[in-house]
């Protein structure tokens, strides 16, 4: 096999992506290594549990294992992963019935345990706040916000309306806003 | 885009990334488990797959016995003279229907059988494919 000769923590991601094609298991655990923060953080952000998350984020690697061959180029792993990873949040919340249940109105979070590195910028609180949200605008906000995906590119990855979509990145950012307004 | 906005994608930037702890050893023993559980299925699925050639292959020449002798016994009723003579060996009509019979009912229970161990090849193989 091709990539027994690879030299796994010097290879390329796209080396790793055609060896882990090739079923070799160690240069797809180099894959995991390397894609790891990534996923986890994208799922962490999207559930308000870092162990449910970190279950999705297993989930979807190993989803990702066995279609691995359905991937055409390396360099739409990013994209194809985390189509996998919305879709496996998605199935999580539909068997947990949960996907569209809103929290009540939101209110201020009390910044009683800001550090003055976290008053420098919002990154404490903005986990915090996100988990305010409802599980639909908390998807919407971080597609739209932390991957830079259009409506659009939601709308596809998610299978939820276009107005629904820009309804919650609307009103999920709106939400953000006032929750993040004390600590800004 | 707004103040507000780009301060968002900044802070979704500057995010805290979890570390490395054990997590890809997890996914990684995930899928040594999985390729593991797929190679005893595939064994299986081949195992079931040679049981039911082997049943068919049997019930086959059961099936195929049990009509030779009755067609020995219509070449022995056109009066082939040879026919005759091994008519005059073979065994009585009744006996040879007799056999016949015991042989389809043994045939009988290779069917049940074959379709046991093909519906048990196609469930193996359809858990190797998920």
């Amino acid at each position: 096999m091709a990539a027994r000769f690879l030299n796994l923590a010097q290879a390329s991601e796209a080396a790793l992506i055609v060896a882990a094609q090739a079923k070799d298991q160690a240069a797809f655990g180099e894959l995991v290594k390397r894609r790891q923060g990534w996923a986890r953080a994208l799922l962490r952000r999207m559930c308000n549990s870092h162990a449910e998350a970190d279950d999705l984020a297993q989930d979807a690697f190993i989803k990702a294992w066995d279609r691995l061959k359905d991937l055409e180029t390396p360099a739409a792993f990013p994209g194809w992963f985390r189509r996998i990873a919305v879709t496996t949040f998605l199935m999580a919340k539909r068997r947990q019935k949960a996907v569209f249940e809103e929290i009540d109105e939101a209110s201020p979070i009390a910044s009683e345990d800001s550090t003055p590195e976290a008053a420098a910028g919002a990154k404490i609180d903005l986990e915090k706040a996100l988990a305010r949200l409802s599980d639909a605008e908390r998807l919407c906000v971080t597609l739209n916000h932390g991957e830079g995906l259009s409506h659009a590119e939601i709308v596809d990855i998610t299978g939820l309306p276009l107005g629904t979509v820009k309804s919650h990145v609307l009103r999920g950012t709106d939400k953000l806003r006032r929750l993040l307004e004390p600590a800004t | 885009m707004t103040d507000f906005d780009a301060l968002l994608k900044r802070s979704f930037a500057e995010a805290h990334e979890p570390a490395d702890d054990g997590f890809a050893a997890s996914v990684s023993h995930g899928v040594a488990r999985r390729e593991a559980m797929a190679k005893v299925l595939s064994g299986v699925q081949i195992v079931f797959t040679i049981l039911a050639a082997a049943t068919l292959a049997y019930a086959g020449w059961l099936i195929a016995m049990a009509l030779g002798a009755e067609r020995l016994l219509t070449f022995a009723g056109d009066g082939v003279g040879s026919a005759r003579a091994a008519l005059s060996t073979a065994p009585s009509t009744g006996e040879v229907a007799t056999g016949f019979l015991r042989s389809l009912s043994a045939g009988m229970s290779q069917i049940l059988l074959i379709s046991a161990a093909l519906a048990g090849g196609a469930v193996a193989y359809r858990a190797s494919q998920d």
